[in-house]
Formats: C-alpha cells, structure tokens, sequence
C-alpha cells in the first residue's frame, strides 16, 4: 500500500470536461450578470465566455477536438431549428406573398452585394459564390433563443422567425451547388459535380418527411402528455440529427424541413416548453460557449477592412430589401427598421457552414474562411443585442410594468 | 359638466358594437396587434367603424344604424371579412367569445390613446383584467322618456341577453362553471350595476349633475351599467351580452332586442316599478353561472321558471313584432341557440373532445372567421 494508491498524483491530471463544466458555470453566471445590470442577452456572456478563455482569446483552457464539439453543436442546432420550423406558419406566405417577396429579395440582394463586393476584392468568383450563399443565412439560433428570451410577439417576432427559416434554407440549399461547383473547378467530372447537392437536398428532405410523419403518429399517442413528449421528441431529434450526419446529408436542413413539415401538416397548434425541455436548454447554452470557443478573429489580421465591409454591405442590403418591400407586406417604418436589423445576426448555420467548406478546401479555410469566422464572431455578440432592441422599439416585448 | 341634450332618432333602429379578440396563430394566446390591423384596414373601404379598444389585443367593429335584421347581418358580415382578411394576411386570428381562455391579465399591453392610459391609471390592474369582449345593442328612441322606460322595461329581459350570448365559460385555464364568466368582471367596476330608477329624463339629469358634482364621473361613459342611456346617439345601449361565437348569432340576439322592445313600446304598455329590481341581481346571477339553465323569477308574480322557458314565451308573444321588423329568421336562430345551446356549451363540448384550450381558441377562431 502507497501514498499513491488511494491520493490522486500530482499535478492532477483532470480531464478538458472539468474545464468546460467550470466554463459552463461561469458563462451562465457572467450571463445573469450582464441581465441584471446592463440588460443585455443572456447568449452575449455564454459566447463571449467561451470566445475570452478559449483558444481565440486567453486560451485558459484546453483545446478540445471539434469532433468532439460538433455532436453539442449539431444537436443543439438541431433542437434550435427544429424549434424554429415548428413555429413558423408556411400557410401565411400563400395569404401575404409580400412576405415571400420580401424574403426572396432579402436574400438575393444579400448574395449579390456580398459577391460584387468579394470580386472588387479579386476573389474567384466560385469562392466568393460560397461565401456570399453562406451570409444568406440568419442565425436560427440567435433568433430563436433571443424571442425565447424576450418572450416577443407580433408581427415583427412572427415574420423575423419565418424569413430566418427560409434564408437558412436558400443559405444551405445554395451553398451545396456552390461547393459542387467548386469540386468541378477542380477537375471533378460533371455527374460528380452535379451528384452531391442533389444527393443531399433529396436524401434530406426524404429524411425530413420521415421525421414528420413519424412526429405526427407519435404526437397522436403520447401528445396528451406535454412533457413524455418531449422526451420522445428530443430523441428523435438526436437520431435524426445524427442519422443525417452518418448519411452525410444536412443536419441543418432536415431538422429545419422536419419542423415547417409538421407545422404545416398539423390542423393544431402545439406549444412545447422552450428548447422541448431542460435538457435541451442546457444543450443549447453549451453550443453558444462553444460558439465561442471555436470563435476566431484571424481574419482581422487577414483583411479588417474586407470583414468590415462584408459585415455592412450584408447588413444595408437586408435592410433595404426589407424597407423595400415594408408597406406592401403590411408593416411601418419602425418595424421594417427592426426586422431588417435583425436579420443580422450571424452564428452557427454560417459557421458550420464554413467549417464544412474548410475541411472540403483547406485553402478557403486559411483565407477567406478566417475573414468569414471573423464576420460570424461579430455578428455573433452584437446580434442578439441587436435582435433584443429590434424586438423591443416595436413593442414586441412585454410591458415591465403594469 | 353637464349631460348632453338627448338627441332624437329613429325608433326601433339597431346599432351593433362587438369587442373582438386578436390571436397569434402560433398558440392562439392574446397577441398585441390592434395597431398593425388598424393600419392595415383604414387602407380599405369598409361599412360602420373599425376601432381600437383598451388593450392592444382587441379591436371593436361597429355597424352604422340599421332598421332590420337583412341590412344588420349584411353589414357584420362585411366587417367580418374585412377584419378577417386583415388577420390572414397579417397572420393574426380573430374570434368572438367572451373571454380568452388562457391569456394572463398581466401580459395584455395598454392600446396607446389618451384614454386608454387614463383609465389604465385609474384603474390599475382592474384595466388589464378588463380584456374581456362583449356585444353591445342600441336601441333607437324617440325621445329621452321614452328611452328611460325603455331601459328599466328591457332590465326584466337581462337575464334572456345573457342566457342567449353567454361565450364565456374559461378564464385563466380553467373551466369556471359560469356560462359567462365575462360579467364577474364588469360587476368590479365601482359604477357597474343597473341605472337608478329615474323615469323622466329632468330627473336623470339631476342625478347626473349630483354625480357629476361629487366629481365621481364626468361623462355617461363612466357608468359600466347593464343598460345605459346614449344621449348623444338617441338610443339605450344594452351592454350585458357577450361576444357571441359568431356575427349570425350577434345579429340574432340584437334583433331579438329589438322585436321586443317593439313589443314593449307598442303592446306591453305597462309602467316599470322600482320593485321589478328586487329579484334583477337574483336573475342576473341565475343567468351568468347556469345560462340557459338558470332560473328566472318573475318580480311580478314571483313565478319560477327556467330562462330557456321564458326565453321561449318571450319568442311567441313577440312573433308578430318580429315579423313587422322582418326578423322571423333572427328568431329562428334564437330558437336554434334554445335548442343547440349557446356558446359556453358549443366551447365546454369543442373542450371536452379536444382537452386543449389553445385548440378550443382556434375552432372558435375558425368559427368567427368563416371560409
């Protein structure tokens, strides 16, 4: 019998999971704090927390493989879009096409002012293609946590949720005709250049109406009680999340079309609590600090004036789309203003994005990659609070006082 | 500040006013959008008045004057549809009823109007707790005399208006076991209640003017009363009914008012006695908590008898009035509502099969809206 054999040795040698769990801890607690007295967004501390000690930032503590942060990140999501698409009424473009309207200008402004921007700064078309299909997308996540938080309805709450699923979509439907493209600059033959996106969008949305019609059957049997059905509904997205990763089709996509499916096939409205429950909650305060962690400014060092610029061209299309469009889809200044503004918001669908392309294109990961993860990371702390105002000036919010 | 000269207008016009309850359609909880839907329809031509009430989540409709049930449904109609296809396209639905089911006071918002915001100070979270949604009737007199006897004439009927429009059984979540919970609300307003019996109008302006000196109230619209004379309009504003589920039944029971207050003015020709009060809070109750079920005592001969049954000899002696006013098809649907039940039962039986009050709120949202 030795010293050894029952005290731990010395220096402890502690798992990187301590770590996080501490950073989880402090990250709620500093997210609390900036509630309180600056009222800010909650997801504003758990990004910025993650971004300060992880490797981007002070480096406190250790790397963790992104393998193994990518299962958070992906369920979150998950939880986070299908969220998203359950909330959000498809039936309401066919009575109030503006919106559509809207939403297609919105995101095709988007793309062209981002493209010519990219080629003024001599970037190959196909690689600034890729960039400007990715700041399509608004951040579901920021979008759906920041109403959550808010607890914000009305018309501004309503068509940000509904024109946040669809640029999502365009963003990831776009992008994987991008990417081929990019394969056939490369020398791919043509059937292998045009073989891929259609092998995701279909397998995907094949996926998506599985998981919809499965949800509806189950809904059928267990719906009476809330939260068994939550339960159910957690797992199912975690099996679809990764079933469609395993299948390497579009998480993001399957989860996004599984929630417009089923809101749009039932003749009922459900309400579930926020993130489906606790646990999905906990899962999608972790994706925000990993968020964070995974953050990186080097595209400063790259080109600050081109992340500068990316960030407002992006942000004066989308508004200007909006404000287009505003008295034709039935909603004043002010609230064209906020919606506008708050389609800006960046986060993990772009990200994600970028990191898909990085790992296919090691190239566009040490250039333009940098320059597009420094956009998200900004877009990432000033969108919910851009969101929280948005929300807030049009009176979406409740009232504090009686 | 005195009361205002009481105009003349047509006898036996009608008049409808209907509070009205806007919803997310995402869980079909109360939602803030009275602004967006003002907006949106002062852009299109609409008959009556669209206008906006205490909280953000309800708007009022109101017709123009009209002298029969024909013209009366054809005009709610077109407010329906105007108001409808607002929401569709602003993804807002809209429903009558009395009550929402499920909204929480504290979260309705104070509509952004002088007025609102007075009272909302006033009467603190009794403004709040006031977003409810009632029927409102007016009943065209020739003169003010006339319209005081008028009032305490229908004041023995009150029970019949809201036996027949009760729509509001839930509050808060729950199932409160009145037919129209609606009315709890309105008696805890401090000048709720029944007009004083005053029968000439130099009278009720005296009254007035002592009310008025005690600074209690500046104008008519400070008293919540069930019946209230409008001197401005000409008319008696009956304000018991609830929103009912849908404008053919709101057309319905105004002109059921209006057959027998033809009733009362040409054929009854009896005076009203201060003692027709004594069994009117008794009545009152009876047809809040039971509705059609509710038992009704006669204040002249103290005779006992449902509401549904007095409902039903109101509709036989009144038959050849309704008829004059081209009404026979609003009496039927009164006789329906006898038969079928009123809204509290359609909206007890729409939870009973569905055991969810936000699906309860969208069937009868999908009943109000039509299509």
């Amino acid at each position: 019998m030795t010293w050894s054999a029952y005290l731990p040795g010395w220096p402890l040698e502690v798992s990187p999971a301590l770590w996080l769990a501490l950073t989880l801890v402090v990250a709620v607690l500093v997210g609390e704090v900036l509630v309180r007295h600056l009222k800010l967004p909650r997801i504003v501390g758990y990004i910025g927390i993650g971004l300060l000690l992880g490797p981007g930032g002070l480096a406190l503590i250790p790397q963790v493989p992104a393998t193994e942060w990518r299962l958070v990140v992906d369920l979150a999501l998950g939880i986070l879009l299908f969220e998203l698409g359950s909330k959000v009424n498809l039936r309401w473009l066919k009575a109030n096409p503006w919106i559509a309207a809207t939403s297609l200008l919105e995101a095709s402004a988007t793309f062209v002012v981002v493209f010519w921007l990219l080629k003024w700064f001599d970037v190959p078309a196909i690689t600034a293609a890729v960039v400007a299909t990715i700041v399509i997308a608004t951040s579901p996540a920021i979008v759906v946590r920041t109403v959550t938080e808010s607890r914000a309805q009305g018309q501004v709450t309503d068509r940000l949720m509904l024109m946040t699923a669809l640029n999502c979509s365009y963003a990831v439907i776009f992008h994987k005709f991008a990417v081929a493209a990019m394969y056939g600059e490369t020398g791919a033959s043509l059937i292998h250049t045009v073989m891929p996106p259609l092998y995701v969008l279909g397998g995907s949305a094949l996926l998506a109406v599985l998981f919809g019609v499965t949800f509806e059957r189950l809904h059928h049997h267990l719906g009476h009680h809330e939260e068994t059905f939550s339960f159910v509904l957690f797992g199912m997205i975690a099996f679809a999340t990764i079933m469609a990763a395993t299948l390497k089709l579009s998480p993001i996509l399957v989860l996004l079309a599984a929630g417009l499916i089923t809101r749009y096939r039932r003749k009922r409205t459900h309400t579930f609590p926020p993130h489906f429950g606790s646990a999905g909650a906990v899962l999608v305060v972790l994706m925000f600090i990993a968020n964070g962690l995974a953050g990186d400014l080097g595209g400063f060092g790259y080109s600050l004036l081109l992340v500068l610029l990316l960030i407002t061209v992006r942000a004066i299309a989308k508004l200007l789309a909006v404000l287009a469009l505003a008295n034709q889809s039935g909603i004043g200044l002010r609230q064209a203003t906020a919606l506008g503004l708050a389609l800006i918001p960046m986060s993990s669908v772009p990200l994600l994005l970028t990191m898909d392309t990085a790992t296919a294109f090691p190239a566009f990961g040490s250039g333009l990659g940098l320059v597009l993860m420094s956009c998200i990371v900004i877009l990432e702390l000033a969108g919910p609070i851009v969101v929280q105002m948005a929300l807030k000036i049009t009176g979406e919010t409740p009232d504090k006082k009686i | 500040m005195s009361l205002m000269p009481f105009a003349s207008s047509r006898p036996l016009s009608i008049g409808v006013e209907l509070e009205l309850q806007l919803l997310s359609c995402n869980d079909y909880n109360l939602s803030s959008s009275a602004p967006d839907i003002l907006r949106r329809v002062e852009k299109r031509a609409h008959p009556g008045e669209i206008k906006p009430e205490m909280t953000r989540s309800m708007i009022e409709i109101n017709t123009s004057v009209q002298q029969e049930y024909g013209g009366l449904i054809k005009e709610l109609s077109a407010l329906r549809d105007v108001v409808s296809d607002t929401g569709r396209f602003l993804n807002v639905a809209i429903a009558g009823g009395g009550t929402h089911p499920f909204q929480h006071w504290s979260e309705q918002k104070i509509f952004d109007a002088p007025r609102f915001h007075h009272l909302s100070e006033l009467y603190g979270y009794l403004a709040k707790q006031f977003t409810i949604f009632g029927q409102h009737v007016h009943i065209g007199c020739t003169g003010p005399d006339e319209a005081l006897h008028l009032m305490h004439m229908l004041s023995r009927y009150v029970p019949h208006f809201i036996a027949l429009s009760a729509s509001s059984p839930f509050v808060q979540g729950h199932d409160t076991g009145f037919a129209s919970a609606r009315l709890n609300s309105v008696f805890s307003f401090p000048l709720s209640g029944r007009a004083p019996f005053v029968l000439r109008w130099d009278e009720f302006e005296r009254f007035f003017g002592k009310m008025a000196g005690t600074r209690v109230v500046e104008s008519m619209k400070d008293f919540y009363w069930d019946i209230r004379p409008k001197p401005e309009f000409g008319t008696i504003e009956v304000r018991v009914c609830d929103t009912p589920l849908t404008v053919e039944i709101a057309a319905a029971i105004a002109c059921y008012i209006q057959a027998m207050s033809r009733y009362i003015m040409v054929e009854q020709r009896i005076e009203p006695e201060e003692d027709d009060y004594l069994v009117y809070t008794f009545n009152r109750f009876q047809a809040c908590r039971f509705g059609l079920e509710g038992v009704f005592i006669d204040p002249r001969t103290h005779e006992q008898r449902s509401i549904r049954e007095d409902i039903t000899d109101m509709l036989a002696r009144i038959s050849d009035h309704a008829q004059e006013l081209h009404a026979v098809e609003a009496m039927e649907r009164i006789r329906d509502i006898l038969i079928a039940g009123n809204g509290a039962s359609w909206l007890r039986h729409a939870y009973a099969r569905e055991h969810n009050l936000a699906d309860v709120m969208q069937l009868q949202a999908e009943l109000w809206m039509g299509k």
